[in-house]
């Protein structure tokens, strides 16, 4: 039968995750969320526990976990009110596609500030006509001599002000353009200053302290030493930095969950309107423990789909239905904590209503719920593809 | 230099305690936690141990073994742990605890023994003294502050006025308070690497101590009845019309805290 105990290590890397993100707590967060400040000192703390670089090589100053032990600094960071986005992007997909697919070099160059946390690396895929359908990639990276020369326009990048380089998935060939062959795609590691390279704040109502941005390509010029893997082999490649991914929303997603549930409990234990504690009333209670139950499975699927990933297992079908339970399972749970709070439930000083867009976030992307649906239709079920 | 650290394990102050109905001693099942207040004393060890190129060893008497707690100090980087459990234990008083502590602690033959000023689920606050007592030692309580110079403990020792500066040559037991230094959270390098280190577990006839002097048998200190504390008044509050400053002044003046 499965083991369902938690390994006291895991344990303990909850505790630890959960006291330093204590030490700033919800109120540092959503300060600098609303003032546009960054999360740098957090960041900074969790890097020298090393929890931000948990998943990644020990050679290169990783702790040598799996993404399971990356989820449960995701969740335990939500949990304490402090969802970080940049752990899906820069430990998750960019850490993860560098350590199973960067040179020895390239590894050796940029895994040990991402396993510091002194150095983050963002993710750019999106482009304005590419979204959820990547195969329409128009960014191209042409060869010239030996360098490569990108040009072409990136939409919602998350972070770009605050990591020194990027992922970017470039179109090397476009023999295949008009088909949309997703075989001609590639990743280039880019200077987020490289000449050349424009970038424009997206204003979004995430609030998050994560700014996005509009990216411009004009020629910028990268070495040969910037191609990951090799030229065409570029989605085999994102794919396998997909589930970590989805892997680390989820447990964003269940940590503010949980977050939004404690809190909901503890307001209904102590509110008294008719003179007993709201709680005693089961209009109130019900949602909440219905919200509690979809948050734990949620946290199942989302342990499942990251045992599966380490052990090297397909984790594709387990992460996808992580990602989308976990996205309204944390939903529902933060609608029924502000609910309970009545009026209170929209103030600023009771930290729950500003975390609403960090949820609706994570059900959109990185990958929507309606893409989610249509994969489990497909091959989970066997139906007709849609699309 | 080699550091011990008096390590307790005690049931997470999180959840409500229970107290036995015959003995009226602390119910301690299930899951232990390292003692806040001697995650000071470890940091501390630890911090010294570092700068010497030393160790720390910990010790520690818990019920069933547990190891939980230990494991959660070893993560914060302690080398070792010595762990005493044996039935024979259960009602230990504070004496008992230092009796059994200084046998584990003598077999560690450490340069310098740190523990907190008092455990947070017992706090008699006697068993740092009874231990220097026991091992022959010098001892400092209320060290809010320590250096190890030439092979002498230098401590501010915290009182109702101030603090004393303090010498005593080592080996020496010095309990510190909370906040002698800002306690590490175990890294996850720290927690992997607690996995594998060892835990040395002894029963009392390991120790050589004999089962009718310490435990339930051999407590000198009985709990005879238990009463709940009295609910305190409820404060006033100063609304701040202007003078809110003044008021508190004179209030904090009243109780002679300033
Ligand atoms: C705050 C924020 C941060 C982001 N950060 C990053 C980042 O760091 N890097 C990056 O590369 N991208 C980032 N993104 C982009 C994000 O991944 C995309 O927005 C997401 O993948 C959806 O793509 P799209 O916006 O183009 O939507 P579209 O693809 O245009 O889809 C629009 C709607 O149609 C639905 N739809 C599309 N096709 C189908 C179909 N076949 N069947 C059913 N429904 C369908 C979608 O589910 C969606 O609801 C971010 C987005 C936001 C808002």
């Amino acid at each position: 039968m499965t083991d369902f105990d938690e390994p006291a290590e895991t344990a303990m890397l909850r505790e630890s995750v959960a006291k330093v993100t204590a030490e700033f707590g919800p109120r540092y967060y959503q300060e600098r969320a609303a003032r546009g400040g960054r999360t740098i000192e957090l960041w900074q703390a969790l890097g020298d526990a090393g929890f931000v670089g948990v998943n990644l090589p020990e050679r290169y100053g990783g702790g040598g976990g799996g993404v399971a032990q990356l989820a449960v600094v995701c969740e335990e960071t939500a949990a304490g009110g402090c969802p970080l986005l940049l752990l899906l992007v820069s430990s998750a997909i960019s850490g993860e596609i560098l350590s199973r697919h960067g040179s020895e070099e390239q590894q050796a160059r940029w895994l040990p500030g991402l396993a510091s946390g002194r150095e983050k690396m963002v993710f750019a895929i999106t482009e304005p006509d590419a979204g959820s359908n990547s195969h329409r990639i128009s960014t191209t990276a042409t060869r010239d001599g030996d360098d490569w020369v990108l040009t072409g326009t990136k939409y919602y990048i998350s972070g770009v002000d605050e990591a020194p380089r990027m992922l970017v998935v470039a179109r090397t060939s476009t023999e295949g353009r008009s088909g949309g062959d997703s075989s001609d795609l590639s990743l280039f590691v880019v200077d987020t200053n490289a000449p050349g390279l424009d970038r424009t704040p997206i204003p979004v109502e995430v609030g998050a302290p994560e700014k996005q941005f509009q990216l411009h390509f004009d020629a910028v010029r990268v070495g040969p030493d910037r191609l990951v893997g090799t030229a065409g082999d570029g989605l085999r490649l994102v794919f396998s930095g997909l589930n970590p991914e989805r892997i680390a929303g989820a447990a964003i997603c269940t940590g503010i969950g949980r977050y939004a549930l404690a809190k909901a409990a503890g307001y209904a234990r102590d509110r008294q309107v008719w003179g007993q504690p709201i709680g005693a009333h089961q209009g109130v209670s019900h949602p909440l423990a219905a919200a509690a139950i979809g948050v734990e499975l949620a946290r199942l699927m989302t342990e499942k789909a990251a045992w599966l990933h380490d052990h090297d297992r397909p984790a594709g079908e387990a992460s996808n239905m992580a990602k989308f339970a976990a996205a309204d399972a944390g939903l529902g749970a933060l609608d029924a904590a502000i609910q309970v709070h009545g009026g209170n439930g929209m103030a600023s000083d009771y930290r729950l209503a500003h975390l609403w867009g960090m949820l609706r976030l994570l059900r959109i992307a990185p990958v929507s719920r309606e893409m989610i649906l249509n994969y489990v239709a497909q091959h989970t079920l066997g139906l007709p593809r849609s699309y | 230099m080699h550091v011990v650290v008096c390590a307790k394990q005690i049931p997470d102050p999180a959840n409500p305690g229970r107290l036995s109905p015959d003995t009226h001693t602390l119910v301690r099942e299930g899951k232990l936690v390292l003692d806040d207040s001697d995650a000071y004393g470890v940091e501390l060890g630890l911090q010294l141990a570092e700068a010497t190129g030393g160790e720390v060893t910990l010790v520690s008497m818990a019920p069933h073994d547990e190891t939980s707690g230990l494991r959660t100090a070893l993560a914060m980087g302690a080398a070792r742990a010595i762990l005493v459990s044996d039935d024979a234990l259960a009602g230990s008083d504070a004496l008992s605890t230092a009796k059994v502590l200084a046998a584990a602690v003598r077999r560690a033959e450490p340069d310098l023994v740190l523990t907190a000023t008092e455990s947070t689920d017992g706090y008699t606050g006697t068993v740092p003294v009874q231990l220097a007592e026991l091992l022959g030692m010098p001892s400092v309580s209320f060290a809010k502050r320590l250096a190890v110079k030439d092979g002498v403990v230098h401590a501010d020792r915290q009182t109702e006025a101030g603090y004393d500066e303090v010498e005593v040559p080592l080996p020496a037991v010095v309990s510190v308070t909370a906040g002698v230094v800002e306690p590490r959270y175990p890294s996850f390098k720290g927690i992997m690497a607690a996995k594998n280190k060892p835990i040395e577990r002894l029963g009392l006839s390991d120790l050589g101590i004999d089962p009718a002097t310490v435990g339930l048998a051999g407590a000198r200190q009985e709990v005879v009845s238990v009463v709940a504390a009295e609910a305190r008044d409820a404060g006033e509050i100063v609304v701040d019309e202007g003078d809110a400053h003044e008021r508190i002044v004179a209030f904090l003046e009243q109780l002679k805290v300033i």
